[in-house]
């Protein structure tokens, strides 16, 4: 494949485009879906291909195939530039992109133990085994288990002379229990909601998780959500846990700090974003407690990698300094805008699709506080865990996000359960509004493996490091 | 393009060898292109050349699904041993009692030339003329325009053969001011139908009669929904509710609730992939023809959509409704229909007192509650106050939390136009809506723009 790839970068310089670059990418997985004491679904995909990225004329193209012939390589070449030339029709300015330097090197993601090479009879049990558990109460109508496993091999080429090679592998699980009780229905999950967490790790990432010790729990908690008060109708202090946290960073920090939403690019999809360039190392984004990194270099997190799809090295930054908004997610091409350099965040969820500033690991950073010191410190509230349903406008501003459970918070002590927990909130007034985030005890990277973007949809792979967080003044319970 | 021939003939030859006790394979692929702009420039501009082929082998009544994108024939045997590896290793399915057999299914048009040979260039000259028509109001355009041509192949050892080539292409136009934006879009298998320029007024005109949107309230109120905005809301009580898997589940609002009334009398839904006035496709990626399957008629709750699994269970035949094997969500209703009234839009916003006209939905989420189908999301692109039967002024964009069962209940009337919208699937499905009236629909939010 290096030949052709090389043969490849050679045309497109004999072509004299301004840029170019090739990916190739080859990608394992395998999925496993257990359901009511069944194996639902067992599926091994396997996907490979190259996308030909290239600036003619000052303006983008792109193409790609699945077939890596020599000769679909260069009809491939050919079409990104007529796509470019296509492009340059309607352009203002000439694309440029920020000065990096062009690295050759490799990059190969940390794993104790390579999932593919554990039995599928050996995952299976563990899901079957963890589900019956669930299955112990008849309220139990839907036990569900699932683990998904991805070997991803990368190879980046650019005309600039870049040449980076990667291995990564991903590892994810998750059980789920719906319990049913007439018109009433229940759910809760573990180790989180929407497939369970991921990490770029191996099958000792699965280990850890302890489905079996934690079904007991899931299911008694399903069945207690069936008979549990609403969620109250105030404004009071909520208490969210940190795979919620992990949520609200995703939706109210991760995306309107994407320069490319920032700058217009996704308007007609998901629309654009509040923190305009006007606002950068001006706009009191959260209080003082919020600090919150983007890092691409955390061990095992889900975000994590070598060089994003510019062949530029992964980075620790920060958006938000205590409080305060200090950045952007960045590509080449946006940094420039703000004559920066990039900070490594374009990323395509295949050969066949365009980089896009996508999230790495963004990080809410770990306060002071322990969980129990917090609830202690609250009088009255609600404590939140684990999301259910999500929504924000098309700026990032109203937003309104739902989770499995809830608990009381009264007199600094966990009190009686409520079901269909709804909290709503303006971003920046929601972040001003915290006063409390724990600390590294109780901090943890949580991997979300659906974040969607783009048009072709991409799905990217990211994660959230997050401790259970309060806020003050939050008005809960607009479900009714 | 492959063509049915080589698909159909190498598949055989693969299928042929299979070890499995039956075995299917399905072949989706093609070219798919799309040109994306925004503040009035191309800034994405792709093409992809990609199939995939899936393969299901039976052991008994195990199942193993594997999948590659190569059509070389040593990669699909490859996946072909995965899938029946998979199946020997796997544990057994209840609900299997077979592959599907062959049966007929209806001849369709849905392949059309001027939509395949589309270039770039010439979607960028269809791009431009919006960007020019949109500068005479200083306005900026943002969007994007796709061209496909695909092949979809469904083919088992128990004599299923079918194969369908297929084009589509979707435009979607958002005009921006500084304070607000306007939106219009169009879904179609012939790319010669695109009218960009009249696409490309409607979006201007919304856009620039919702300048400088005033602040409203939340609270109860009548709203007139625009098609695209009836469409979102149907994608999602589509997704939890009109499959097989939430019925049987009972997350479904149609859960336990067949023979019911559950909304107004006036609302009938129904799927049915063989209608050409819409986005048709004739079979399922099981290879079962496509049924006309009633959802809700008369405000009363009639049924569900099946694939084969799902229809084992509950012993009554698949209604066409599968999408590809690895697909673990169930049958899902691709070709959705909502029945025409007899009113119009405009009549709608005479007979509105005090109300709103909303062109479309942001981020919906329908998981809040699912037997009640309580869904959240905010209005955008154009959200209008309609006061003594006049639209008055933009408003800010509003966030709502309102149960379907509530809202489709409150159905007051339905236009007679209806509009093909695209949805999640929009190469072989779409939602055919008409502009609906809805009384006390309820807003819990609002932003600032």
């Amino acid at each position: 494949m290096e030949d052709k790839i090389k043969a490849t970068m050679d045309y497109l310089r004999k072509k004299k485009v301004d840029y170019g670059d090739i990916r190739h990418q080859k990608k394992l997985i395998e999925s496993i879906k257990v359901k009511n004491r069944n194996v639902e679904a067992i599926s091994r995909s396997e996907d490979q291909g190259f996308g030909i990225r290239v600036v003619v004329s000052g303006a983008w193209g792109f193409a790609a195939s699945s077939i890596t012939t020599e000769a679909e390589m260069k009809r491939v070449a050919n079409r990104a530039i007529q796509i470019a030339k296509a492009s340059a029709t309607t352009k203002k300015e000439n694309v440029v992109l920020s000065e990096e330097e062009a690295l050759v090197d490799q990059y190969l993601s940390f794993c104790q133990i390579d999932p593919f090479t554990v039995s599928l009879d050996k995952k299976v049990e563990l899901l079957l085994n963890a589900t019956q558990i669930l299955l112990k109460s008849d309220k139990i109508k839907v036990a569900e288990g699932s683990m998904d496993f991805y070997k991803t091999e990368k190879i980046f080429c650019s005309t600039e002379g870049a040449y980076i090679t990667q291995a990564v592998l991903e590892s994810g699980a998750g059980i789920f229990a719906t319990a049913v009780e007439k018109s009433e229905v229940q759910r809760r999950s573990y180790p989180n909601s929407h497939r369970g967490d991921f990490a770029t790790r191996g099958y000792e990432f699965i280990e850890e998780m302890k489905l079996l010790e934690n079904a007991e729990k899931v299911r008694e908690e399903a069945i207690q959500l069936l008979s549990a008060d609403p969620c109250p109708d105030i404004t009071t202090t909520i208490v969210i846990s940190g795979s919620q946290m992990a949520l609200q960073v995703h939706e109210s920090c991760g995306h309107p700090t994407e320069l490319d939403r920032v700058l217009g690019t996704e308007i007609s999809l998901a629309g654009g974003s509040f923190l305009t360039l006007d606002k950068l190392n001006k706009l009191e984004y959260g209080s003082d407690k919020v600090s919150i990194t983007a890092d691409a270099t955390i061990p095992g997190g889900l975000g994590t990698f070598g060089y994003d799809d510019e062949g530029v090295k992964a980075q620790r930054v920060f958006l938000v300094k205590d409080g305060l908004f200090a950045g952007y997610l960045t590509s080449r091409e946006t940094a420039k805008v703000l004559n920066q350099k990039s900070n490594g965040t374009m990323r395509a969820d295949g050969w066949n699709r365009i980089p896009l500033i996508r999230m790495t690991n963004i990080n809410l950073e770990p306060g002071e506080w322990d969980l129990d010191d917090l609830i202690a410190d609250t009088k009255e509230g609600i404590f939140m865990d684990m999301n259910k349903s999500w929504s924000i406008d098309d700026k990032r501003l109203n937003f309104q996000f739902g989770t499995e459970i809830a608990w009381e918070i009264k007199d600094g002590k966990l009190g009686k359960v409520y079901k269909n927990p709804v909290y709503t909130g303006m971003t920046p007034e929601f972040w001003n509004s915290c006063d409390a985030v724990c600390n590294k005890k109780f901090w943890r990277v949580w991997g979300v493996p659906n974040c969607g973007k783009g048009e072709p949809m991409q799905i990217m792979h990211v994660a959230h490091g997050a401790s259970p967080t309060r806020f003050r003044n939050i008005k809960v319970g607009v479900s009714k | 393009m492959i063509g049915k021939d080589k698909i159909i003939s190498t598949l055989n030859d693969v299928i042929k060898k299979s070890s499995a006790d039956q075995t299917e394979a399905v072949y989706i692929g093609g070219e798919n292109a799309l040109t994306r702009y925004a503040n009035s420039i191309i800034h994405q501009n792709v093409s992809e050349t990609n199939s995939k082929i899936y393969f299901r082998a039976i052991s008994g009544k195990k199942i193993g699904v594997a999948s590659t994108n190569s059509f070389e024939r040593e990669d699909l045997k490859r996946a072909l041993d995965n899938a029946t590896e998979i199946a020997k290793n796997q544990r057994e399915n209840p609900d299997f009692v077979s592959l599907p057999s062959k049966e007929s299914y209806k001849k369709i048009e849905t392949h059309f030339k001027q939509t395949a040979s589309f270039s770039p260039a010439q979607r960028a000259e269809k791009v431009k003329k919006i960007f020019e028509n949109a500068s005479k109001y200083n306005l900026s355009v943002a969007g994007s325009f796709s061209t496909s041509e695909s092949e979809i192949a469904v083919f088992n050892s128990l004599g299923v053969a079918c194969y369908q080539p297929l084009t589509s292409s979707f435009i979607n136009i958002v005009v921006m001011s500084d304070n607000s934006s306007g939106y219009s879009d169009f879904l179609t298998r012939d790319v010669t139908k695109i009218d960009v320029e009249s696409l490309a007024d409607v979006a201007i005109q919304k856009c620039l009669d919702s300048k400088n949107p005033k602040g409203l309230e939340p609270g109860e109120y009548d709203v007139i929904l625009e098609p695209v905005a009836v469409a979102n809301l149907i994608e999602w009580l589509n997704y939890i509710g009109f499959g097989s898997k939430p019925f049987q589940e009972k997350t479904s609002f149609l859960a336990d609730r067949i023979g019911q009334k559950i909304v107004s009398d006036s609302v009938t839904m129904y799927d049915d992939g063989n209608d050409e006035k819409a986005i048709a496709f004739p079979f399922d990626l099981e290879g079962v023809p496509k049924k006309r399957v009633v959802i809700i008629q008369n405000g009363v709750a009639k049924g569900v959509v099946y694939d084969s699994l799902s229809a084992n269970k509950d012993k009554v035949k698949s209604t066409g409704h599968a999408l590809t094997p690895d697909f673990t969500e169930g049958a899902i209703a691709l070709n959705l229909f909502i029945d025409a009234g007899e009113s119009s839009k405009e009549k709608m916003i005479e007979k509105t007192e005090r109300g709103l006209l909303v062109t479309r939905f942001h981020y919906i989420n329908g998981y809040l509650d699912t037997r009640n189908a309580l869904f959240t999301g905010m209005t955008r692109d154009g959200t209008f106050l309609i006061e003594n039967g006049k639209i008055k002024h933009g408003i800010k964009n509003l966030r709502f939390t309102e149960s379907m069962l509530k809202a489709f209940s409150n159905v007051i009337e339905l236009s007679k136009d209806r509009k093909i919208v695209n949805s999640w699937w929009e190469d072989i499905g779409c939602i055919v809506c008409p502009s609906i009236f809805i009384k006390n629909f309820k807003f819990t939010g609002k932003t600032e723009f």
